[in-house]
């Protein structure tokens, strides 16, 4: 009983207990002071939304499309798969989206770590229609960073894609920023093809390593790949196109009392003054576009490639087996251009 | 057949490898560099088309190829030449966007690359300051700060780089400059305090950056500018006082060699031996270094009265300031004001009416505002200017209703500033304040006594007869004091222990030219070639100027001969300066303290100290100390030192004791509040609760900071125990013995007793020995 009556006084003692003040120092703050000092904080949530009934085709294919770029590998995957399966039985006509957009949004699965996803990649891309295609830049982009990989599959892998661009539409593909000379240099890059002294054992006056051509001893598979997809390139950046003497005049009988009506409707495609680069940043010689085959051949010589690379072809002939034959389909790809 | 196989047959995704065999073998791996950089140059492309994408999903992140790139571009400066612009470029386009890993990736490289010589420090500021100032992100802004503070200190390390310490410093004066009401200034006055701390910038330039900033329109800015005059030069001591610590305490190399003899001997280890011994020599050599000049920013100001001036005028007079600044920040700025005033004896009249309106008890930091007060006073301040301040203070707050606490501090501000000015005062207040030593309080007693002394030294005939004590009444009596009150009047410099030299002289009768020419040989011989500073000491060349010549002439005659013509000649010199000067003060030079005393005690007239004064200026003014003198001046200054210590003199030395701590009291050094308050603690009644507190060692109530080892209260034993738990030892051996349990004992007593007188002997005999060793172990 003692001990509560005293805590009891002490509490009673305490309420009227004066605070001291001392000269020269702040007010000891209230005892109902309300702290201000503190900031808002705010929580942030993430929309995501994993359910898929209730939804239509088109709605589902978008959201496929989103979950391209999915952290998950395998939900990459099952997404392509069922992207590729959407394309096919959604027919050419009527998909939901532009090929140009399904490709921008699967371009970057090129450098996919999972060779899955980029086999599945590879499938979709077949089935897209090769109609509009769109603006090729950017997966050609994706294409030379794949080609240069550190890693063999993707390198493969790259060259496999940029065979499917030749196949699909060449034309598109010469006229990136870019696609007819920063192309040839990666393949020069990736061949080794420097130009001074092909057997350069010494340089700088110090000795060092012989160059291999192949890249793993006994399996000349990459480097074959590389051969031909480089012949396949400039065969398409070589040849002029066909020129079909009845187009012009079709043409004319299908907008009859009209002449040059093309020229003055308004442009189908995107982007139809990309090519002039009137709001990019300058370009050079390597990412300029060179619009038709003799003006390809012509740089080709003038940057002296055209020799660079007959010499490389050469060198590689002498391998022999399936390298020699594809270095000789190479040279002669590489005589259209002496034509030129 | 044997063939050097490629790179990438064997590592295939492995970037870190291949960046170790491009450092080894450059030539043979090149193709491989040409690859990734190819691979670069492509990823590179990619990202800049949308630079706000993460580039975590492919097998390469542009983040580990930059890496890859920096580390090894230096091997191939022509493949990678433009790979430098590309990542200032991507930074400066692109930092407020980048993924912050990717982003923090790049400007280390670029940090790398500077190390490499691929880019030059210009251009590396160049690009992270504006980064600096502009970029919103805090872990960034962190990141290049102290990127670039090692950068310029790594330039800085060998030789002092000037040209690019001026760019840079000139960019931080800009930065403030051009737009002074912006608070990106902080960023110039940071760094600037932080290469100051570390006696990077040492020079003018930097100062008045800071100069500057303190005159903005931004209060932080402000802030940061006034508080690195206040404290900057401190820090810097601070730092270098640290750093040698660091240095001594690290290696001893006697140690080591031991251990070099014990341990397995291995190249490693013998390096590692060499390297410790170079390292010591490095320190004993920055050891012997002579001290670098280091002056204080307050003395490095270009024109300490226009700034003083404009600090006033900007920041404190004027009823809307251009910036805001709270109490604390104009604190600040009053004190650096103040204490310009002080150190450079600055004529700033307005200050002291500003103060009028804040010395009142309830003004919040009133303690400040006196420290400040006490600060901002000199001797060539106009008395009649402090007068009104002083009246007002002692108005405020000396009373007996006033608290005693505001009494004491009071008295002691009063006393602050009538040490620098004592013309302040007046005869009446002097009167009534010093009528306080008879107060109840302690703070209070001690404050007044404190203003009594004060003014027994420097105006004993304005205090009441009874209240002027032996010394100064004796003063008063023989005229000394006359001069002293006088405004402007400053005083002479003097020699310490001169006058003991010239006696010694005279006792040896060595003042021919001979000896004086020996005295510079034989500095000859001992200096160094290169300071020849070192020896010289500045002779007034007020009286007469010196010459030679004419001792040379006395070189026969005998030195008491000597002795009388020089003072003849020195009375003619003394009278010709009276006509100038009319009745030159006395001085207060030791010396002439100690004839003063001699003179009082015989009390002989005044005429006879005068004379006495006369001689002993002259050996300074007729002629050039040598070298030898000012060591022997030296010794005989330490010799009276020990004399002075003899009991006879206890008393006159506690005196000179007290003196000798308010001289030791640099004038650079700041009042401060805590001066102010310090007589204010002992008025303060410590409550019972207090008293328990500290007699349980648990210090005072809420966080009232005050010396530990003052209000310790607890037992010795108490003490000593929380000291060794402190250490992390447990008890000492004697504490264990005590406490031991009494019944064992009890064996040993018993067996102690028994002992036969061989046994003892031989224990005996063992703890002398013992003794010799220094201890059971042996302290060796």
């Amino acid at each position: 009983m003692g001990s509560s009556t005293k805590k009891k006084n002490e509490k009673k003692k305490g309420d009227f207990q004066k605070t001291k003040l001392k000269v020269g120092k702040t007010r000891p703050t209230n005892t109902n002071a309300t702290d201000t000092s503190f900031a808002a904080k705010s929580i942030v949530l993430k929309q995501q939304n994993l359910g898929e009934s209730g939804r239509d085709a088109t709605t589902l294919f978008n959201h496929n499309l989103s979950l391209l770029s999915s952290k998950n590998e395998t939900q990459r995957r099952d997404a392509l798969q069922y992207l590729t399966a959407a394309c096919i039985s959604f027919g050419v006509a009527n998909l939901p989206q532009s090929p140009g957009a399904i490709i921008a949004k699967a371009q970057s699965l090129i450098l996919d770590g999972n060779s899955d996803v980029r086999t599945q990649l590879l499938k979709l891309l077949k089935v897209l229609p090769t109609t509009d295609l769109g603006s090729l830049d950017q997966i050609l982009l994706y294409a030379r960073a794949g080609m240069a990989h550190l890693s063999n599959d993707i390198k493969l892998f790259a060259l496999d894609i940029v065979d499917w661009l030749l196949v699909s539409s060449p034309e598109t593909l010469m006229a990136c920023p870019g696609g007819w000379i920063k192309m040839l240099r990666t393949f020069q890059n990736l061949l080794v093809w420097q130009g001074e002294a092909v057997n350069g054992v010494v340089t700088h006056g110090k000795w060092s390593a012989t160059r291999s051509t192949s890249n793993k001893l006994g399996s000349s598979k990459l480097l074959v790949h590389q051969l031909n997809t480089l012949t396949m390139f400039l065969t398409a950046g070589l040849t002029p196109p066909p020129i079909d003497p009845l187009a012009e005049v079709k043409r004319a009988a299908l907008v009859f009392p009209l002449l040059e009506t093309q020229c003055h409707l308004l442009p189908a495609k995107s982007e139809p003054f990309g090519y002039l680069n009137l709001f990019g940043a300058v370009r050079d010689v390597e990412s300029e576009v060179y619009a038709d085959a003799d003006e390809r051949a012509n740089i080709f010589n003038e940057l002296g490639m055209l020799d660079i690379f007959k010499a490389g072809a050469r060198e590689a002939k002498k391998e022999a087996g399936e390298v020699g034959r594809a270095a000789s389909g190479l040279e002669k790809a590489l005589r259209l251009a002496e034509v030129g | 057949m044997k063939r050097k196989v490629g790179a990438l047959e064997k590592v295939d995704a492995d970037l870190p490898n291949l960046q170790h065999k491009i450092k080894v073998d450059p030539i043979s791996y090149q193709e491989d560099f040409v690859n990734q950089y190819g691979l670069y140059t492509s990823i590179h492309e990619l990202f800049l088309t949308s630079p706000t994408t993460t580039d975590d999903t492919g097998l390469v992140r542009l983040r580990d190829l930059i890496d890859f790139i920096s580390h090894t571009a230096d091997c191939y400066p022509k493949i990678a030449g433009s790979f430098p612009n590309d990542l200032i470029k991507l930074l400066q386009l692109h930092h407020a966007t980048l993924d912050p890993e990717l982003r923090d990736k790049i400007v280390g490289s670029l940090v790398l690359l500077r190390k490499k010589d691929m880019i030059d420090s210009n251009t590396l500021l160049n690009t992270l300051w504006p980064l600096l100032v502009s970029t919103p992100s805090k872990s960034l802004r962190a990141l290049l700060y102290q990127k670039i503070v090692s950068d310029l200190r790594n330039s800085n390390s060998k030789t002092t780089n000037h040209k690019l310490n001026r760019s840079m410093q000139t960019t931080c004066y800009n930065l403030i400059a051009s737009d002074p009401a912006s608070p990106k200034g902080i960023w110039a006055v940071k760094l600037t305090r932080e290469l100051w701390k570390r006696q990077v910038w040492s020079d003018a330039k930097a100062v008045s950056i800071m100069e500057i900033a303190a005159l903005s329109q931004e209060a932080k800015v402000v802030t940061g500018g006034v508080r690195f005059f206040l404290g900057g030069d401190q820090e810097r001591e601070e730092a270098a006082d640290e750093e040698s610590d660091q240095e001594e305490k690290n290696i001893s190399m006697g140690k080591l060699r031991h251990q070099a003899g014990i341990n397995k001997k291995t190249a490693k280890r013998d390096n590692d031996l060499r390297a410790a011994a170079k390292k010591v020599k490095r320190n004993e050599k920055k050891k012997g270094a002579p001290h670098p000049l280091n002056f204080s920013a307050l003395h490095l100001l270009h024109d300490p009265q226009g700034f003083a001036e404009k600090l006033f005028q900007q920041h404190l007079q004027p009823s809307q300031p251009k910036v805001r600044l709270n109490l604390e920040q104009k604190l600040f700025v009053l004190q650096l004001v103040s204490r310009l005033v002080g150190l450079h004896k600055l004529t700033l009249i307005p200050l002291y009416s500003y103060f009028l309106k804040f010395l009142t008890p309830r003004q919040p930091s009133v303690t400040s505002f006196l420290a400040s007060l006490a600060q901002a006073t000199h001797n060539l301040v106009p008395p009649d200017v402090l007068e009104p301040l002083v009246q007002k203070i002692a108005n405020e707050f000396v009373s007996e209703a006033a608290a005693a606490q505001v009494a004491s501090a009071g008295l002691n501000g009063i006393r602050e500033v009538c040490v620098r000015q004592p013309l302040a005062m007046n005869e009446t207040l002097l009167q009534d304040l010093v009528q306080y030593r008879k107060s109840k309080d302690k703070g209070v007693q001690m404050a007044a006594r404190g203003l009594l002394s004060l003014y027994r030294e420097v105006g004993a005939e304005m205090l009441r007869k009874r209240d002027r004590g032996r010394d100064a009444a004796m003063k008063v009596r023989s005229g000394e004091m006359d001069g002293a009150r006088r405004f402007g009047h400053v005083e002479e410099g003097g020699i310490e222990g001169l006058e003991l030299l010239e006696k010694w002289k005279e006792e040896q009768g060595q003042e021919g030219s001979e000896d004086e020419a020996a005295g510079w040989d034989n500095w000859d011989a001992r200096s160094d070639s290169s300071e020849s500073s070192g020896g010289w000491v500045n002779v007034e060349s007020e009286g007469e100027e010196i010459d030679i010549s004419d001792s040379e002439d006395e070189r026969e005659k005998g030195a008491e001969k000597k002795r009388k013509m020089e003072n003849a000649r020195v009375k003619k010199a003394v009278g010709k300066e009276n006509v100038d000067e009319d009745d030159k003060p006395a001085e207060k030079t030791p010396a002439k303290l100690e004839a003063s005393q001699r003179a009082t005690a015989s009390l002989e007239p005044a005429a006879a100290l005068k004379r006495e004064e006369a001689r002993v200026s002259t050996l300074a003014t007729t002629r050039i100390l040598t070298p030898a003198d000012l060591a022997k001046l030296q010794e005989l200054r330490q010799s009276a030192a020990v004399t002075a210590s003899l009991p006879s003199a206890k008393r006159r030395k506690l005196q000179q004791d007290a003196a000798a701590k308010t001289a030791a009291r640099h004038a650079d050094d700041a009042v401060t509040a805590v001066d102010i308050e310090g007589l204010a603690k002992l008025s303060h009644k410590a409550t019972k609760e207090e008293k328990v507190r500290m007699a349980k060692g648990l210090g005072l109530p809420n966080g009232a900071t005050e010396d530990a080892g003052a209000n310790d209260h607890r037992s010795t034993t108490a003490r000593r125990k929380e000291k060794k738990a402190a250490e992390g030892k447990s008890t000492t051996n004697r504490e264990k013995a005590r406490k031991k349990n009494f019944l064992m004992t009890l064996g040993k007593a018993k067996r102690k007793g028994k002992r036969s007188l061989g046994e003892t002997a031989k224990v005996l005999k063992a703890h002398v020995e013992r003794g010799k060793r220094g201890g059971r172990r042996g302290n060796k």
